[in-house]
């Protein structure tokens, strides 16, 4: 296994009604992307706090990626992508004062069928991330 | 919880080679074999057959399991079949995983073996994690109101209001205006059969009035609403009428009163008095005295003597209910002046036209001129195109106009009138087709125009001229005499500003009431126990608003029947010990599921209403004491599966 | 023939009689319209019967690939909903069973027999693995896939079925036993010992939600649908584009080429008095939208042409998805197709009225011809009512008895119908009636026993 190589590792988080019933439609369309991505299933992408992405930046991972809802959000509908962008301005503030380059954290809305969206976004992010190599605390 | 030995049986499925074809399901086992807590690591063919729960149930029993996690395909489909596995098991359903290894891994990954069962592990790992922080929960078991508000006395909230009646359950059915029926009683005759639109309603008032469970408030609104599902509490304001005593008592009296004010009844066809009945069977049969409108009440007074009561008040009665079902309704579209034509004199829409022949009881005169020659404009106020981005524009289709229009035409057909048809795309669908061939088969002349050529209405003596480019003859340019043009205005939703706020529903981008899932869950709205029927969430015609309505009837009838319904424990709960009242939970929550609250012995700190909240989390992100978690996904629980999926997978 | 009489033939007779059961209400079809009436009575406290004629409940919905017009995956939404009523504690399923007879002995008194079909897989024991369906050497074509794709005679229905257990096809089955010794299960799961079983349900309220079938395209002969093998149906095309589809790819069936000029002739088989079906299907045109719309996607250099009468985007939302596949390119000519002929490597001449030039007649090249079949009734239900009448309108759909009433109330009072039953409709208004029968059985019923 390539472990500690160049490979990054990327967090997914995903939602429960939305985006991950989108990456489960992108694993029922057989398409391939990147296979270090753990996803993590949460009610809503709101309920990212900024310091989860941190915890994930300290411990093991090296991107973290948010599948949000979008405005099609089953809780806060429209108010969704303003909350949760507003955590990412926290989370990437919160990870520029602990040394650690804000990009590693990335949000895209996708929906329950977004299965080659998904597949672009995480796509993109992972070359994103291995082009920043692997995490390092003051990197930045 | 935490002194008791954590036992974890892990399930990791094949999927019949779902799977495995593509994870080395054999070496995921041995991954997590030596996880902390795991006592069984097995791999199953088929994780969901019974013979692979009733090994789970077997395992639980034989080697004291108190956590499991079975990885297979998505969550969606076997959560809940595992759930009730563990529960079987004598386990509470909550200390359970299910991991995603099929459609997020192995269907996603069939390109690497050996990507996808290290990601596997690390799925599997984080499930165990998971478990491992996991507290047994309970469903919220709320007591629920056998009673159902119905908000909105047309033929939607009529069905739905005598359809849960009929099973025993108390309704109370509010209506803003002074009189039931909504829109219907307004129509001359509907398609397919031709009945009277006040019969239909007065069909359905009927059978309403005779029941002892159902509560009628006309003229009546919310005033307040508060509550959550099967437990609504809402004050409703009744609005006086001023007149003690039925339209036959004093119809005689009220025909002396002058006709001054334009009849919304009629669409400003006629005027009518300030005393008002709008029809004959109209329900209640009380009159209502139309205060704003009347200039001089002596005289009122005068002529009706006893009858009339100005010292009424309004009213405030307060309910308690389960459910909600929302039925407010559409106006018809109100073109602009000068929109093909509207505001000359001799062009009228189709609602108008329905009010002109049941005045003229069915015959159709316009200022006693007998009328030979009609043209129908269709797609008025619908299917409009976007110029910029904030005007409000119909873009949808109306649905019911085309058949309307198809039916009264085949009745103006049969006294001889000729009719012309101004379309974009015929829709008569369904049987309603039948409509549309009988009307070409009598003769109706069809002409189709281009949506960016609109045909223009101009007077031509005491006649109008319809000047058209008809794509149906290769763009030949027509112009049509006739006496009567019809615009075929489309539906637009009753505006209820006040009443959204309070209920908290939301509309879409058309301005309809927007359901939680179009196909699933076609008559609910986010709100749990608030539902939608009829035409205030898409324009529909009347066996459609039926259906709707009682589909919403049955939605709130699953609340309401019951004694006790079951919430899912997946809520947000506060630590009070923790809280430092930021009070940040209180400004995000959209639901308004948190308030303060004075625990004994700690003081005021903040409190989440479990059956209001609905377990989105929004507030946990914002906690700075981490007071407020989420149970069922505990800060602890998303760290532990972090941490887990994190640390190097050797394979 | 009826079901029980084919058996009966087959069996010599040898049926087994269950003894009665006793529910609420009786819903006869597992489609989406019945799987919503059943899961709205079963959560008001009714217990509940459901009988489907298929090996698998579903209905029509589960096979196709999108849904209009929100694009959502139709069986990523059915089967969440299959599950949850195959767990619910208050319904109980009658899988790959036939209702025979219907008996009304007075009001709230419903007698029903159901013949079950045996599968001759024992379902407490088979897995549904597969290993028989690997093993079976006989191959016909799937129903489920419209013939584009074999199965065996031994098979699981389909990858989401609910149950998902295995079948054995009699009509197809050479008893060579490979299947029984395939079967990982001790004893093995596969049992030609089963015989049928009649059902004897005593039942308070019914309802019918039996769905349609397609029309049968073959009937209009100027189009050569089953001649020309490139003149498809459009359910073939919802098959080749949905998630779980045959070949993985769209292709054209005479050479196996990815199509590039695909057109769809809407209307066949409805609004067309020369078979006998006046009415409009409701669903065509937008089920073709939706296709086109996928087309593009899978095919980005495709050309799609879409041949119709009046385009009828009469839902909620589907005007904007009509005025958004105008917006992807789709092209639309408004004309009746005349006739079809075919060229020697395959490809097509459509000849059409073009009524927006004229009307004058035209020709155009296509290499795949989508037919876009209207909807028919399914007959069978109103002839196992015994001394009663079920009245259907004269096409054959049930036939409410006020429709601006109580548009689910079928002329037998205790009877009530949902879905396309009814008449042609989409996904929404077939959830929709499935409720709106739900109320109408629970207030019927609670009349009838006095609870008020």
């Amino acid at each position: 296994m390539n472990e500690g190589g160049s490979e990054p590792l990327i967090l997914v988080f995903s939602t429960n009604t939305i985006s991950d019933p989108g990456i489960d439609f992108t694993g029922l369309m057989h398409l391939h992307y990147p296979t270090r991505t753990v996803i993590v299933r949460l009610p809503c992408s709101s309920m990212v706090r900024p310091q989860f992405v941190l915890y994930a930046l300290t411990h093991g991972f090296d991107g973290v990626f948010i599948a949000a809802d979008g405005p099609d959000c089953p809780y806060l509908a429209a108010a969704c992508v303003d909350i949760t962008s507003q955590r990412m301005a926290e989370a990437q503030n919160l990870l520029k004062e602990n040394g650690i380059k804000p990009e590693r954290l990335a949000m895209a809305g996708i929906c329950s069928v977004c299965a080659e969206p998904f597949v672009r976004s995480i796509k993109a992010f992972y070359d994103r991330i291995k082009d920043l190599g692997k995490v390092e605390i003051g990197e930045v | 919880m935490s002194e008791e030995e954590l036992r974890i049986g892990v399930y990791v499925c094949h999927c019949g080679g779902n799977i495995s074809d593509y994870v080395d399901v054999k070496k995921v086992v041995e991954a997590i074999k030596g996880e902390p807590g795991v006592v069984v690591a097995k791999d199953v063919m088929f994780a969901c057959s019974d013979s692979s729960q009733n090994e789970i149930i077997n395992d639980v029993k034989e080697h004291n399991l108190n956590r499991v996690v079975v990885a297979s395909c998505s969550p969606k489909l076997h959560e809940l079949t595992f759930r009730e596995t563990v529960k079987r098991a004598g386990l509470n359903p909550y200390l359970y995983y299910h991991a995603n290894i099929r459609e997020h891994v192995s269907w996603a990954h069939t390109d690497t073996r050996e990507g996808a069962t290290e990601k596997a592990i690390r799925h599997v790992r984080a499930a165990i994690a998971y478990v491992r922080n996991a507290k047994p929960l309970e469903p919220i078991r709320q007591k629920t109101m056998h009673a159902v508000l119905v908000i909105g006395g047309g033929i939607a909230g009529l069905r739905a209001a005598l359809d849960l009646s009929r099973t025993g359950l108390n309704v109370y059915l509010v209506e803003r205006s002074p009189f039931l029926g909504g829109r219907t009683p307004q129509l001359y005759r509907v398609y397919p059969d031709g009945r009277r639109g006040a019969d239909i309603v007065k069909d359905l008032v009927s059978e309403l009035i005779r029941r002892d469970n159902v509560a009628i408030y006309t003229n009546a609104e919310i005033k307040s609403f508060s509550g959550y599902i099967g437990n609504f509490e809402v004050e409703v304001e009744i609005k006086p009428r001023y007149i003690k005593v039925p339209y036959d008592e004093i119809k005689e009296k009220i025909k002396e009163l002058p006709d001054e004010i334009p009849d919304e009844f009629n669409y400003g066809l006629t005027k009518r008095k300030v005393i008002y009945y709008p029809y004959e069977g109209a329900f209640p049969r009380i009159p209502v005295l139309d205060l704003d409108h009347c200039s001089d009440v002596e005289t009122i007074k005068e002529l009706l003597g006893d009858a009339v009561d100005l010292e009424q008040k309004p009213e405030t009665v307060k309910l308690k209910v389960g459910a909600v079902i929302v039925a407010t309704g559409f106006d018809p579209y109100e073109p602009k002046e000068g929109e093909f034509g509207y505001g000359r004199q001799g062009v009228v829409t189709l609602p108008q036209l329905h009010r002109l022949m049941d005045l003229g009881n069915g015959e159709l005169k316009l200022n006693g001129r007998e009328i030979r020659d009609v043209a129908f404009v269709y797609c008025v106020g619908s299917r409009q195109k976007k110029s910029s981005e904030e005007e409000e524009v119909n873009e949808y289709c109306s649905r019911y106009c085309c058949n309307a229009a198809m039916y009264i035409s085949s009745l103006l057909m049969e006294q001889g009138i000729r009719t012309y048809h101004i379309f974009r795309d015929i829709r008569t669908y369904g049987r309603h087709e039948r409509m549309y061939d009988e009307v070409s088969r009598k003769g109706g002349i069809f002409i189709k125009y281009n949506e960016d050529e609109p045909p223009e209405i101009e007077e031509e003596g005491d006649k109008l001229l319809l000047k058209v480019k008809d794509l149906l003859t290769a763009g030949e340019q027509l112009e049509i005499p006739v006496d009567l043009v019809v615009l075929v205005t489309g539906m637009v939703p009753r505006k209820t500003p006040e009443l959204d706020e309070l209920l908290r529903i939301s509309r879409g981008r058309d301005r309809f009431y927007v359901e939680v899932h179009p196909k699933l869950r076609p008559v609910e709205t986010a709100i749990g126990g608030i539902f939608i029927a009829g035409a205030c969430q898409a324009p529909r015609d009347i066996c459609e608003t039926l259906s709707s309505a009682s589909a919403a009837a049955s939605k709130a009838a699953t609340v309401t029947l019951r004694d006790v319904i079951e919430l899912e424990p997946f809520k947000a709960e506060v630590d009070p010990n923790i809280c430092d009242l930021s009070k940040k939970c209180i400004e995000i929550c959209p639901y308004e599921a948190i308030e303060i609250k004075n625990y004994e012995g700690i003081g005021e700190k903040a409190w989440v209403n479990k059956a209001k909240c609905m377990g989105c989390g929004a507030c946990v992100a914002v906690c700075p004491t981490e007071a407020i978690q989420l149970n069922g996904l505990t800060n602890e629980q998303i760290r532990a599966m972090i941490e887990a999926a994190g640390k190097e997978v050797i394979i | 023939m009826s079901v029980k009489s084919w058996y009966e033939r087959k069996y010599y007779g040898e049926i087994e009689d269950l003894p009665e059961e006793e529910y609420d209400v009786l819903v006869i079809g597992g489609g989406i319209a019945g799987i919503q009436a059943a899961l709205d009575l079963g959560d008001m406290g009714f217990k509940v019967v459901l009988v489907e004629k298929e090996p698998s409940i579903g209905g029509f919905m589960y096979k196709l690939s999108k849904t209009f017009p929100t694009m959502d995956c139709a069986s990523c939404i059915a089967t969440p909903r299959m599950a949850q009523v195959f767990h619910h504690p208050m319904i109980d399923l009658l899988i790959y069973s036939e209702v025979e007879e219907i008996e009304k002995k007075g009001e709230g008194d419903f007698r029903v027999k159901v013949l079950e079909k045996p599968r001759f897989v024992d379902s407490s024991r088979c897995t549904g693995c597969g290993q028989c369906e690997l093993a079976c050497p006989v191959i016909v074509p799937h129903e489920y896939d419209w013939g584009l794709a074999g199965r065996k005679a031994v098979y699981i229905p389909f990858d989401t079925a609910v149950p998902r257990i295995a079948v054995v096809d009699l009509d197809h089955c050479i008893y060579c036993g490979q299947c029984e010794r395939a079967c990982p299960t001790e004893p093995p799961s596969i049992d030609f010992t089963q015989v049928p079983k009649i059902h004897h349900l005593k039942v308070g309220a019914i309802i019918i939600a039996t769905g349609f079938h397609l029309f049968d395209a073959r009937l209009k002969e100027n189009y050569h649908f089953g001649e020309y093998p490139n003149v498809i149906h459009a359910m073939h095309m919802d098959r080749l584009l949905a998630p779980t589809r045959p070949y993985h790819a769209i292709l054209r069936p005479s050479d196996g080429k990815e199509p590039n000029n695909i057109a769809y002739i809407l209307c066949v088989g409805s609004r067309d008095k020369t078979v006998n079906n006046p009415n409009c299907s409701q669903i065509c045109c937008m089920y073709s939208i939706k296709q086109a719309q996928l087309i593009m996607g899978a095919l980005p250099l495709a050309d799609v042409t879409i041949y119709y009468i009046d385009i009828r985007a009469f839902g909620k939302a589907f005007e904007e998805f009509y005025q958004q596949a105008k917006d992807m390119g789709i092209m639309l000519v408004k004309g009746r197709v005349a006739k079809i002929e075919q060229k020697e490597n395959g490809d097509l001449i459509v000849w059409y009225e073009d009524i927006e030039n004229g009307g004058k007649l035209c020709k155009a090249e296509h290499d795949l011809v989508v037919l876009s079949v209207g909807l028919l009734p399914n007959k069978e239900i109103a002839n196992v009512f015994k001394g009663q009448k079920l009245e259907v309108d004269d096409v054959g759909w049930i036939k409410p008895v006020d429709e601006n009433a109580n548009p689910v109330e079928t002329s037998i009072r205790g009877v009530f119908a949902a879905g396309t039953a009814l008449g042609p409709k989409d996904i929404p208004d077939s959830v929709i009636e499935g409720g709106a029968a739900a109320m109408q059985c629970a207030a019927y019923l609670s009349e009838v026993r006095g609870r008020h």
